[in-house]
C-alpha cells in the first residue's frame, strides 16, 4: 500500500468531530474568570494558563502527529510552518501565518488574525496585565518539548490590548537529542 | 430621532442608559424611562386576551407623552429594552428592526466573560454598536 502523504489542515479539520464555537469560547471564558476569582493575581493567572496549555500540548502533539501524517521536519522553519498551517487549522479552525524570521532561523513569529478564544471578550481595567490566550503559548511549548525542542513562547501583540492581531514569538532554545534512559554497558 | 435608549434588568435595575441629545434634560428622559417600566409591568401582568400571546418580545408603543414616544421590548429573561424617540411618524417595522439589532448587540455584550450579570454594562464596544444602530435608525426612517 502506498504510504499516505501528509494531509492539509483543511482536510483534517473537515474530518474531525467539531464542537460549537460559542460553547468553546464561553467555556474558555469561564475558565479564565474562575482562575481570576481563585488566584486574584493577574501574573499567577498567566502562569496557570501557561501551565494548563503545557499539559494540553504534551498530549495534543500525539493526536496531531497521528491525524496529520506529517513527515519529520527538516528544520525549525518547517516546524513553524506546520504548526501555523496544519496545527492551528486542525484544532482551532483558523490559519496562522509565520513571519519575522531571524538570521539563524531559530526565532519566528506566528500571527493569528482571528482567534475563536476571544470572541465577545473585553478586558476590564482591573485585568490589564492578563494574557487571556496564554494557554496557546503553553500548548506550543509543550508540544515542541515532546518532539525534543526546547522553546520559549511569548506574546508580542495582543488584540485584547488594542493591537491589530495576535502575534506569538517562538524562539528555539535548543534541540535536546533523545537519550536512552539506560546506560549501554549495564 | 432617538433621544434615549435604556436596558433595564429583570429586577428593574438599570443596566445601561444612554441619551443621544445635547440638551440637558437627561434627567427628564430618565424619568420617562422609569415611568415606562410601570407600563411594561402592567402589560406583562395583565396580558390582553387576544390569543396571540406567544411572541411577546416587542411590546410596542408604551405611551406617548407630549413630545416623545416610548417603545418597549421584553426578552425572555425579563430584561427590558426601552427606546424614547421624538419622531412623530415612526413605522412599526423600523422599531422592530431596531430592537432586533439592539438585542444582538446586547447578547454579545453579555457573553463577555468579564461581564457580571446584573451589573451595569461597561463594554465600550456595546456603546459604539448602539450609537451606530441609533444613527442608522434615523437614516432609514428619513425617506
Amino acid at each position: 500500500m502506498a504510504p499516505v502523504g501528509p494531509r492539509s489542515g483543511d482536510a483534517i479539520f473537515a474530518s474531525v468531530e467539531r464542537v460549537n464555537a460559542e460553547l468553546f469560547t464561553l467555556t474558555y471564558g469561564a475558565i479564565v474568570r474562575q482562575l481570576l476569582t481563585d488566584l486574584e493575581e493577574v501574573e499567577e493567572v498567566n502562569k496557570q494558563l501557561d501551565q494548563m496549555g503545557y499539559n494540553i500540548g504534551i498530549r495534543l502533539v500525539d493526536e496531531f502527529l497521528a491525524k496529520s501524517n506529517v513527515s519529520r521536519c527538516i528544520d525549525f522553519k518547517e516546524t513553524a510552518d506546520v504548526i501555523a498551517k496544519v496545527g492551528f487549522k486542525m484544532f482551532l479552525g483558523v490559519t496562522a501565518s509565520v513571519s519575522n524570521w531571524d538570521a539563524d532561523g531559530t526565532c519566528c513569529s506566528i500571527i493569528l488574525e482571528d482567534n475563536p478564544l476571544v470572541d465577545f471578550v473585553e478586558l476590564p481595567d482591573t485585568c490589564q496585565g492578563l494574557y487571556y490566550c496564554n494557554v496557546l503559548s503553553g500548548v506550543i511549548r509543550g508540544a515542541l518539548e515532546m518532539v525534543s525542542m526546547k522553546t520559549e513562547v511569548t506574546w508580542v501583540r495582543d488584540m485584547l490590548r488594542g493591537d491589530d492581531a495576535f502575534e506569538l514569538q517562538v524562539k528555539l532554545l535548543k534541540q535536546v537529542p533523545e537519550e536512552y534512559p539506560y546506560k549501554d554497558d549495564e | 430621532m432617538i433621544v434615549c435608549v435604556a436596558v433595564v434588568g429583570h429586577q428593574n435595575n438599570p443596566l445601561y442608559i444612554q441619551s443621544f441629545t445635547e440638551a440637558d434634560d437627561a434627567l427628564k428622559l430618565h424619568h420617562i424611562v422609569h415611568c415606562s417600566l410601570d407600563v411594561i409591568d402592567e402589560r406583562v401582568n395583565n396580558p390582553k386576551k387576544s390569543g396571540s400571546t406567544l411572541n411577546e418580545t416587542f411590546l410596542g408603543l408604551l405611551y406617548p407623552t407630549e413630545n416623545y414616544k416610548v417603545y418597549g421590548y421584553l426578552t425572555n429573561t425579563k430584561v427590558k429594552f426601552i427606546v424614547v424617540t421624538t419622531d412623530l411618524d415612526v413605522r412599526d417595522a423600523d422599531v422592530r428592526n431596531f430592537f432586533r439589532k439592539f438585542h444582538v448587540a446586547y447578547v454579545d455584550a453579555v457573553s463577555n466573560p468579564f461581564h457580571v450579570p446584573g451589573k451595569k454594562i461597561t463594554s465600550r464596544t456595546f456603546a459604539e454598536r448602539v450609537s451606530t444602530i441609533v444613527k442608522s435608525f434615523g437614516l432609514s426612517s428619513a425617506g
